[in-house]
């Protein structure tokens, strides 16, 4: 349709080329340093037996996780497509609310609760919780409660996109519940197993809780090889086992998921089978949940942050890194979304070999842990000549953002491009329109929700980000998050809860800003 | 004539403000088949899924062998307990599971043994002809093979009733012609009640014992006991 068009190619080639650079690059230095150093380096972390540990803990956080999380979320997906229940908007928000906090937060607010000096401590005068609270197992809970939105939310995505007359013909020979189990939920099965492999990924790339709980697992000996011992090939060294696993687990859960990852809409609008009986419990099930997550923890941060004196002079204190924290994920989530709006596009428009194969890449580049993006980062640019210039500044805050969140903001932009139709391009093509005035005037309008959409949660994911910032800070350079993380050791606990709480309230302003302008919209 | 094996008394259904079906009344004979005809949008499909259970009306009740199972705003008896076989429009043959595992899952939900499974999975393969495609799964079929899996599906549970929502609709018209006749003759051996939803006269006049006109969610006319008109090969 728009063969031959220039101002297409320049467009779509300048995109690429920068996406090349900042989320490509990185890993592929890694694996090439890597490759060029030999096997030497990886035959002392096989045979060690401090490795051997690492690779349980890794593995146990990341199964854990992705059983616990599908444990909770599933039946509440399954509540949120099948059950009535009132305010189902409201409450979906509520519910997905936990995945919007970075994790680190809620696991603070967990020690604070269960350490020898938290809340549970002062209430029984015992000192019960303590070594329960720094353990593997607290780390898979509190990333559980951050994480199960996922499954929740792919779990009603994929019952809402079942085919309603397949149920229909089940229920005129079976029982509601045997529908369920028989015909349901093995249709939305490769969906809830994908996401189940994506919390995978997520919950062993994830440093902050690890870090805060004292679990050793590779992403924190990758950040202690690389920030305490400064021993960079180590770094790397341990970096590529975990690189290897995450991209391996993200490429299957991506292939699983097939065209289900962009494809928004329900293609049969049959309505699906109800269970009316279950509103009540199901009611209950989801906001006990999601007051567990979410209403717990910030309770706890308010009242350990009310015993500050100032609260004020807490705030006062951390001013330059709050500023900058908002600067800075402001500018990232607008680059984010300046160079992902296009790869979502082509992600879109692309033939379904070229459209498979890029959104596996794309899901596995979103799944490389953090602190190893970090590292790669470092070894990229840190440097002499005109490469390393930009090394030492706060852009590499910018290039750590885009790194990890142009592949998610691309996923959900070519959700969105989708629903546009081709012909409408079509239409103002034979017309004789321009490719880059069509975008402007015909796609681009339409996908302004979704352009905001993405630009909140990466702006969200930016403000919350911690294993890249804190790898790749300039000297005397800190955001919020690291801000935190840095002072816990030192710092009295209420200065560090005030301030959790303070990144808290910014993140939720901003997706009820959001939440705010769907409702505007759908309104009119 | 038979007693009534269907029984429709003063039954009507809204959509928000649009009126589906309008107090609509009729009888189906036991044994006997009905086709239900009109175009689209007149609430064929409607009346089908209220018979089945899956729509509950607004007013009026629906009778099954004289047994009230949905009377106005409640359903009496569950679509699963009223012993009916369903051919939907589009099939809705179930992807994830073989043409024998489509058919187990119905007889899963009658307490039968093993043996007796098997064996009427067997026979309902027999009577539509496709026995050597039981391993196979629904999309590696051709259109009529699936009609029959879907035909093979609604009867394997030895229904009373029989409900078919224009199954034919999308096949041309050798195959057409050649499923209605497997129609008719499954409809006679096994002696089954049937409902059929049409707006093709021509089905009208090679399956019904019993036409019912319908227009804009009212019954127009019902034609009488009829002789089938035999299909031309």
């Amino acid at each position: 349709m728009w063969r031959g068009q220039r101002s297409r190619t320049v467009v779509i080639g300048v995109v690429f080329a920068a996406f090349l650079v900042c989320c490509v690059l990185p890993i592929a230095y890694l694996v090439v340093t890597t490759l060029a150093e030999g096997s030497g380096a990886y035959a002392a972390l096989v045979l060690d037996s401090r490795q051997r540990g690492l690779l349980f803990n890794t593995a146990f956080l990341g199964i854990g996780t992705a059983l616990l999380t599908t444990a909770i979320g599933a039946p509440l997906g399954i509540a949120l497509a099948r059950v009535p229940v009132r305010r189902k908007a409201v409450i979906r928000l509520i519910a997905a609310a936990p995945a919007l906090l970075p994790p680190y937060v809620v696991a603070l607010a967990w020690i604070y609760l269960g350490s020898s000096g938290g809340l549970l401590a002062a209430l029984t005068g015992q000192d019960l919780f303590s070594e329960w609270t720094y353990s593997l197992p607290a780390a898979i809970f509190i990333l559980s409660l951050v994480l199960y939105p996922l499954p929740m939310l792919a779990t009603e995505v994929a019952m809402r996109r079942i085919d309603g007359r397949l149920e229909e013909a089940a229920l005129i020979v079976a029982p509601p519940h045997r529908v369920l189990w028989r015909i349901t939920l093995p249709l939305a099965a490769p969906t809830i197993v994908a996401a189940a492999l994506i919390v995978f990924v997520l919950a062993v790339s994830e440093f902050g809780v690890p870090g805060l709980l004292r679990v050793r697992v590779y992403t924190t000996e990758v950040f202690t090889a690389f920030a305490a011992l400064y021993d960079f090939a180590r770094a790397i060294a341990l970096a590529v086992p975990l690189l290897l696993a995450s991209v391996a687990v993200a490429a299957a859960a991506a292939a699983l998921l097939g065209d289900r990852l962009v494809a928004s809409r329900r293609s049969i609008g049959v309505s699906p089978v109800v269970f009316g009986g279950w509103r009540r419990p199901a009611e209950v099930a989801i906001l006990l949940v999601a007051a567990t997550a979410v209403a717990l923890p910030i309770l706890i941060l308010g009242r350990e942050a009310l015993a500050a004196r100032s609260l004020g002079a807490v705030v006062t204190g951390s001013v330059n890194a709050i500023v900058s924290s908002l600067l800075l994920s402001a500018v990232g989530a607008t680059l984010v979304v300046a160079v992902a709006l296009w790869l979502g596009y082509v992600q879109a428009r692309a033939g379904r070999a070229f459209r498979r194969g890029f959104q596996v890449v794309l899901v596995a580049l979103f799944a490389v842990p953090s602190t190893i993006v970090g590292v790669g980062l470092i070894g990229l640019w840190n440097r002499a000549g005109p490469l390393g210039a930009l090394y030492g500044t706060d852009l590499m805050f910018v290039l750590g953002y885009l790194a990890r969140f142009v592949p998610v903001a691309a996923l959900i932009l070519a959700a969105t491009a989708q629903t546009v139709s081709v012909s409408q391009e079509e239409a103002a093509a034979v017309s004789g329109t321009g490719w880059l005035r069509t975008i402007r005037g015909i796609v681009l309008p339409q996908m302004r929700l979704g352009i905001a959409a993405a630009w909140v949660i990466a702006f969200v994911l930016a403000f919350g980000e911690l294993g890249v910032s804190i790898l790749v800070a300039p000297p005397g350079e800190a955001t919020l998050p690291i801000r935190i993380y840095t002072i816990i050791a030192n710092t009295p606990a209420s200065h560090v809860a005030a301030l959790a709480l303070l990144q808290s309230l910014v993140i939720f302003t901003t997706i009820a800003a959001l939440g705010a302008a769907a409702s505007v919209r759908e309104a009119k | 004539m038979n007693a009534a094996a269907i029984t429709l008394a003063d039954v009507t259904k809204r959509f928000e403000s649009h009126v589906a079906l309008d107090r609509v009344s009729f009888e189906v004979a036991a044994g006997s088949a009905a086709v239900i005809l009109g175009p689209s949008g007149c609430g064929k499909t409607t009346l089908l899924r209220i018979i089945s259970g899956l729509e509950v009306p607004d007013t009026g009740h629906v009778l099954l062998n004289e047994t009230t199972v949905s009377d106005a705003g409640r359903t009496i008896v569950p679509p699963h307990q009223r012993r009916l076989g369903f051919v939907f429009q589009d099939l809705a043959l179930w992807p994830h599971l073989t043409v024998r595992e489509n058919l187990d899952f119905v007889l899963g939900s009658m307490r039968l043994s093993r043996g007796d499974r098997s064996r009427r999975a067997q026979e309902a393969l027999a009577l539509v002809r496709i026995e050597q495609f039981s391993a196979r799964y629904p999309h590696q079929l051709s259109g009529g093979e699936q009609q029959r899996v879907a035909l093979a599906r609604a009867i394997v549970g030895e229904p009373r009733v029989l409900l078919l929502d224009e199954p034919l609709s999308s096949l041309d018209p050798e195959l057409r012609a050649e499923l209605r006749s497997e129609l008719v003759r499954l409809q006679e051996a096994l002696h089954l009640t049937m409902v059929y939803v049409t707006h093709d006269r021509d089905d009208a006049a090679v399956l019904a014992h019993r036409v019912v006109e319908m227009r804009a969610g009212r019954i127009l006319a019902i034609h009488g006991e009829q002789n089938r008109r035999q299909e031309q090969a």
